[in-house]
């Protein structure tokens, strides 16, 4: 290497030669700084062939296939317009959703079993995932007063609000949030050992077991809610 | 035009002094209007009265209050508010005779009481009972507590045109009778008027009548101060006077009342024990008349009119009603009237008054 002065040197030739010995700081002077390869268009794309160039086109047309194959949900105002979940001005009858309601009660029956007697934990737990469409709800206590006393039939139980049609024909849609719904499902008598139960033995049953559910922690659609374990907790507004 | 915002916090009662002149009283036309007559109507349920007089005036009022008027009456029930909204009792006396006066048993921040007065349901209740009840109220209490447990009020006008089967809001009323506040609770009952339903509505919650009877203690030897203020006492600058000397009768009329031996001129205590000097400005014999019930603001005044006619003009009188406690702290309202010996019909009214 020339021994020049060090003010002549560049600098980066300086700090080499502190770092290193003179013949290394030499060689990687010349290989990676005085010869560095500059690329002029580093992301240039590769040189481009007909084949990769169908290819690429097939691949495209492919996904764009899938994707409309594919549809996004609607959003809240499409819905609204489309009008898909409004029930028709006819089908606004009580009566109509009354033997919906039976068979909710058969159901209900079935989903209880031996538990609809003694109610309970185990009670809870099958209640928590069922389904409620149908059911017969009575809004019993609420934090918006004018909810209180609304009866009927549920129609829809979306995430944050229960449908109801009541006696009267009308359709109320009820808010989940701060309000508990009372369901009554009426006891089949129970039969022992074959022999029906004497008139005085019925009087002592309940005739039917009443359910509360506080919609403040039932915030879920109906389909979330079967996977969901519910744990009890402490409710500060009750 | 500039009014102060609804404390926030406890405040302690207030006492309200008021002097004034009482004008001639007609017979036919009691009145109602005026200084001490709409203070004794403002008040809502009336527990105790007591009447101090001189002992020479004794004859004459045992004559004109005790004997010509009967004691009065009220009557104690177990009912559910289901049987007062709805049935018979609802027709009879509530629409009909109108003028009956209930007060539920209870303390009014801790239970749900109920009280009815000209034909307007109160209900105080709690969070719970007011969410189930699914009734229209007004929060109540202080705002500092609002969120943790706020209590409300419902204030419902049975009297009106609305207040009939069938229509929605007295619906509303009878759902949250049939299934919120649906336990019996203990009434206090009075019929204020003079009409009783044929037959009494009343009859089959089997009620229980009680009779407030007067007690009457005669002869109570006392120290009397001066019950007269000074003329000078009454103009504007000399307001510390007036307090002062109205803030003394006050304490003396209240210990006649509670018949203490303080206030006997032959007292001596020990001053380590009680530091109220009775004052020396004489000595006299009075009698003292009380009643204690379930009393209504209008026998209440109904008092005042007939003491007032019957004893002569230059005797002094003091009649005073206290009201059932509203809150926990047991703080009633009261009004005590002292009528100045004299011939100008002057008197001093001191009203005590609780913050809610």
């Amino acid at each position: 290497m020339e021994s020049r002065k060090p003010k002549d040197q560049p600098i980066a030739a300086v700090l080499l030669g502190r770092a290193f010995e003179p013949d290394e700081a030499n060689r990687i002077f010349t290989e990676k700084i005085q010869q560095r390869p500059l690329f002029l268009t580093p992301s240039s794309p590769p040189p481009s062939n007909l084949r990769a160039a169908r290819q690429r086109a097939r691949e495209k047309k492919i996904a764009q296939r899938k994707k409309a194959l594919k549809p996004k949900p609607l959003s809240a105002s499409q819905r609204r317009k489309l009008g898909l979940y409004d029930v028709p001005r006819e089908g606004q009858k009580y009566a109509i959703f009354e033997p919906l309601h039976n068979l909710w009660l058969g159901y209900m029956r079935e989903v209880l079993g031996g538990e609809i007697y003694t109610g309970g934990e185990g009670a809870a737990a099958k209640l928590a995932s069922a389904e409620f469409h149908g059911a017969e709800v009575e809004v019993v206590r609420s934090g918006c007063v004018s909810r209180v006393g609304i009866k009927g039939i549920v129609i829809k139980d979306s995430k944050f609000a229960f449908e109801i049609i009541t006696r009267e024909n009308r359709l109320k849609l009820v808010p989940k949030e701060g309000t508990v719904f009372r369901l009554e499902v009426p006891v089949p008598a129970r039969e022992r050992d074959g022999h029906q139960e004497t008139a005085t033995a019925k009087q002592d049953q309940p005739s039917s077991m009443v359910i509360e559910i506080h919609g403040e922690q039932f915030q879920y659609r109906s389909a979330d809610r079967a996977s969901k374990k519910f744990r009890s907790h402490f409710s500060k507004t009750l | 035009m500039l009014s102060f915002p609804a404390p926030s916090v406890y405040q302690a009662s207030k006492c309200f002094v008021t002097y004034g002149v009482m004008g001639h009283l007609e017979p036919k036309q009691p009145p109602t209007k005026g200084k001490p007559w709409a203070t004794l109507t403002s008040q809502d349920f009336i527990h105790s009265a007591d009447l101090i007089l001189p002992q020479e005036a004794f004859e004459v009022v045992n004559a004109a209050l005790l004997t010509a008027r009967p004691a009065p009456e009220f009557k104690k029930v177990t009912m559910s508010l289901q049987d007062i909204v709805t049935g018979p009792f609802f027709a009879e006396y509530i629409k009909k005779v109108g003028d009956v006066l209930m007060l539920s048993g209870g303390r009014r921040g801790i239970d749900n009481v109920y009280s009815l007065k000209h034909g307007v349901l109160t209900l105080f209740l709690d969070k719970e009972a007011y969410e189930r009840a699914g009734l229209v109220g007004k929060p109540d209490g202080v705002k500092g507590k609002r969120g943790l447990k706020p209590r409300w009020v419902v204030e419902l006008d049975l009297k009106g045109n609305s207040m009939f089967t069938g229509k929605k809001g007295f619906d509303r009323l009878v759902y949250a009778a049939k299934n919120a506040l649906n336990t019996p609770v203990t009434w206090l009952f009075c019929n204020a008027s003079s009409t009783t339903p044929n037959p009494d509505p009343l009859a089959q919650h089997s009620p229980s009548n009680v009779t407030s009877t007067p007690k009457v203690s005669q002869n109570i030897n006392v120290a009397m101060p001066v019950l007269h203020p000074e003329v000078e006492f009454l103009t504007s600058g000399h307001r510390e006077d007036l307090e002062s000397f109205s803030t003394d009768i006050y304490e003396w009329l209240s210990l006649v009342r509670l018949q203490s031996p303080r206030v006997r001129p032959e007292d001596q205590i020990d001053p380590f024990l009680c530091r109220y000097q009775a004052p020396e400005a004489g000595q006299a014999r009075l009698c003292k008349i009380s009643w204690q019930g379930f009393l209504t603001p209008s026998w209440s005044r109904q008092i005042l009119i007939d003491v007032v006619t019957a004893i002569p003009t230059n005797t002094w009188f003091s009649l005073s009603t206290t009201t059932f406690s509203k809150g926990m702290a047991r703080d009633n309202s009261e009004c005590t009237i002292l009528r100045s010996p004299g011939l100008g019909g002057e008197y001093i009214m001191w009203e005590v008054r609780g913050h809610e």
